[in-house]
This record gives structure tokens, sequence and C-alpha cells, in this order.
């Protein structure tokens, strides 16, 4: 179908008569497709929200702007009026939208990005020529997961541009888009394992460790450490029993590191906070990141505990990263 | 990795049959997510149940990735296929065009309530209920 340019409907209902307005939105709009944007109230950390019951809800629609459009147009607005007669309703809002290339649009919002002192992210879509010293991460935006553009992962990279050493064993844990493990591996770590949870974040991570031709250092693996691996998913807090489980030695690997990366979430840290000890060689490095400022204290207090002594503190913004050396 | 929620958004669309145009493309464009990754990734996990309407969720992060999840399928959509009618009323308070039952709509009711903003299954029941009459469609005992 050719079209130049939509209409777009929205109406604001109240959130009891969202699915009657939708149903009616979807009668008429481009293939069904209604937009239902609530209001939501953020957790205190992590990806957890909650819809607020208390705020209107906004639907929208969207229809072709060829010869129907007027009398689609005045359909739906006929409908909205007899539920308008049993439900309080906003007034139906338009507004017409250019035709745009949604399928790629999207890429404007990324370019080369130069991370610490030598890190280059680049797109695939994107050409780059490196200078001498550049360690070039070649890294789509994917589903799960993003490019290196949270403060928490440049506090990382730059904190592994300093770190590594020629030949080290890595541990990547909380790998994602396996970001920090190729990086490791491009700055001459000798071994990478790269561990998450989420199988998502596994298959995605090998994309990437292929892609950027690391196969030989970085092994991906879904698992995590100690009573980590009775945790779920990292971020949905359900932590399950203690359960210490040795899966680490399933992958044929040595579980100690020279270093370990775990970009993760203050109270991921604090519980595996002895794993993460035990999985260092003496004298071996602990980056954590992901640590927002106000539970800094509680996550520096776990390491300790867990005999690690503090090395190094960066901060961005709210977000801090700790490096710690086992004893 | 810590992530920091930016939008959450609802799509409702058909099964299988996303595509980057609206209404997916106006209402994630905006936020620089990976347009094509999402649409792959709905299509693929909607197949099943071609033919339906399948809402999904889709949390947008900070650093512009996301996570999507789908939903259960709209309350006039399952009224639909309880009446056994292919549309609602367009003029819903003159006209009935279909009628479940009490038991049809509590079961409704109970599929939805992990979705709806209902505290409990009357709450749900008198919300479906409403979409029921909207529809034009009657409940009988």
């Amino acid at each position: 179908m050719q079209t130049t340019s939509w209409l777009e409907i929205a109406v604001e209902v109240d959130p009891e008569s969202v699915e009657t307005v939708a149903e009616i939105l979807a009668r008429y709009g481009y293939n069904g497709g209604v937009v239902i944007e609530q209001g939501w109230i953020a957790g205190d950390e992590g990806p957890e929200f909650q819809y607020d019951p208390h705020r209107p809800v906004w639907l929208r629609t969207y229809l072709p702007l060829d010869a129907q459009v007027e009398e689609t147009r005045q359909q739906i607005e006929h409908a909205l009026w007899h539920v308008h007669q049993i439900r309080p309703l906003g007034p139906i809002q338009t507004r017409t939208l250019a035709e745009e290339d949604w399928a790629n649009a999207w890429k404007q919002f990324y370019s080369v990005m130069r991370v610490g002192k030598r890190t280059i992210i680049v797109p695939s879509w994107l050409e780059y020529q490196p200078q001498p010293d550049d360690i070039v991460l070649l890294l789509d935006p994917g589903m799960a997961f993003g490019t290196g553009l949270h403060p928490t992962t440049r506090l990382c990279l730059n904190l592994l541009e300093q770190l590594v050493q020629p030949g080290q064993d890595v541990l990547d844990l909380g790998t994602g888009s396996g970001i920090l493990a190729i990086a490791a591996a491009k700055l001459g770590a000798g071994r990478v394992l790269a561990l998450d949870n989420d199988p998502i974040a596994v298959r995605v991570a090998q994309e990437n460790i292929d892609r950027n031709r690391v196969g030989n250092t970085v092994t991906v693996a879904e698992g995590s450490l100690g009573v980590g691996q009775a945790m779920g998913h990292w971020l949905s807090g359900d932590f399950g029993p203690p359960e210490p489980d040795p899966a680490l030695h399933e992958h044929g690997l040595q579980a100690t590191f020279d270093l370990i990366a775990a970009n993760l979430i203050a109270r991921v840290l604090i519980t595996l906070a002895p794993d993460l000890a035990t999985a260092l060689k003496p004298g071996g490095l602990l980056i954590s990141s992901g640590i927002i400022d106000v539970k800094e204290e509680e996550v520096a207090a776990a390491f300790t505990a867990a005999g690690l002594q503090p090395i190094a503190r960066h901060v961005e913004g709210e977000w801090v990263a700790l490096v710690h050396r086992r004893i | 990795m810590a992530k920091k929620l930016v939008a959450v958004v609802k799509l409702q669309l058909p099964a299988g049959k996303a595509t980057p145009a609206p209404p997916v493309g106006p209402a994630l464009g905006q936020y620089g997510i990976n347009i094509m990754a999402f649409v792959k990734e709905y299509n693929e996990k909607s197949a099943s149940q071609a033919g339906s309407i399948v809402p999904v969720e889709i949390s947008i992060y900070s650093d512009r990735s996301f996570v999507a999840r789908l939903l259960t399928p709209p309350a006039a959509d399952l009224l639909r296929k309880a009446a056994g009618i292919q549309k609602g009323a367009s003029t819903p308070k003159r006209t009935t065009v279909g009628t479940i039952t009490r038991a049809q709509l509590r079961q409704i009711a109970q599929q939805k309530l992990p979705d709806m903003n209902a505290n409990d299954i009357e709450a749900a029941e008198r919300i479906i209920a409403g979409t029921a009459r909207s529809m034009g469609i009657k409940i009988v005992e």
C-alpha cells in the first residue's frame, strides 16, 4: 500500500474504559493496531514498575491519509460518542504524521561512540577507520541489551582499559550483550568466561562475540556464581534459597580469576559478595558496577565482610563503580 | 546491569502480523529502540495465536534496550469469541448483537485478571461487563 502520511487519532480515557475504547479503535485503525499509554510508577531499583490506576490513559490508532480517511474518522467519532454516553471520555485529538522509514529511523539515535580512552563502539551500519591504539567493539543495539550507553557500562569499560593485563583470566558476570567480555578479550585477556542467567543474553552475547571474532578467547554460558545459581533472572528479585552450585566447573574452566567484572545491581552484588570473593585468585581484582549511590555503603560493607579490600571508586551521575582486591 | 525505566508502552496488534508501520513505528520510534528486533520478537512469540489480537507490553530503558512481554487477549476479543460474533455493534445502546452468560463473563474476568487494573474478580467482572455493554453484547443469566 502506498501512503504518504497518516492520521493519528488519540483519545484520553479513564483506566476502566481502556478495553472498550481500544476495541473501537482496533476496528478502524490500520492493521487493527492500538497504542495504549498508561501512567506508571517506577520501582526503587531495577526494572520493576506499577501502573498508576489514578492517571488517565492515552489510546492512539493510525489511519492512512487516503480518500476514506474522513469517513473512517467520522465512524470512530460516532462510536466513541456512544461510549461517552456511559463513560467519561476526553475529546478526540488528531494530528497528521509524515510517512517515515520506521524500520531504519531508530538508527539515527546511534553513532560511533568513544568510551574511555581507547574503546570505540561501532554499530554495524556505520563505518569507522580505527586509530592505531583503538579497541573497536562492533555492537548493534538489540532487544534485551543496550550498547554501552549506560553509565554503569561506561564505568566498567573505563576500568577494564586500566586494569586488564595480557593473559589474564577474566570473568564477566551478567554479561548481557557481551560488551565487557569482548572488551576484555580485545584488551589482551587470556581467557574470558561470560556468564548470564538469561538465555536470551547468552544467545545475543554469542552473536556479538562471533561478530567481533573473539570466540577463541571468550566462552559464554548460562549460569551464575554460587548462590546466584538459585536466583532466577538477575533483575527479578526472586533470589530463592541460597544453594551453592559448582556450575562453573561444568564449563571446564577454573573457577578462579585474575579479574571479575560484575555490572549488576546493588542487591545482587550484596547477595553474591562471598561468591565473588571466592572466585578471585588471591590478589585478584573485582570491578563492581550498577551500584546506585544510596546503596554504595551497603555494597562496600558486604565486600569488606567477604574479605575484599577497596582499591578505587569511580562515579558517573548517580552510579558508582568500585574496585576491590582479594586479600 | 542496572537499568532505568524510561517508558512503558502497550500495543494491541494482530498476532504474528506486526510491521514497522503504524502503530509500531510512531509508538516506539521516538525512543530509539531497535524496531525490527521488536517486530521480529513479537511475531515469533505471538505466531501460535494467529487470528487473535495479542497485546504486548514494552518496557524501554535508559540504555535504549527493551523487554517485550505478551499479555492476555483484550476482553473485547474474548467477548466476541464467547458471543460468537465478528464485531461489536456500532450503536451499542440501541442494538444487541449477541449474548453471553454470567458464567462466561466470570471465565473471561478470571482469564484477564492478571493484566487488569482490578483488585478482585468482582471489579474485573464489572469492567468486562461494561465492555460487553458498549459492544452491544448482553449478559444473560
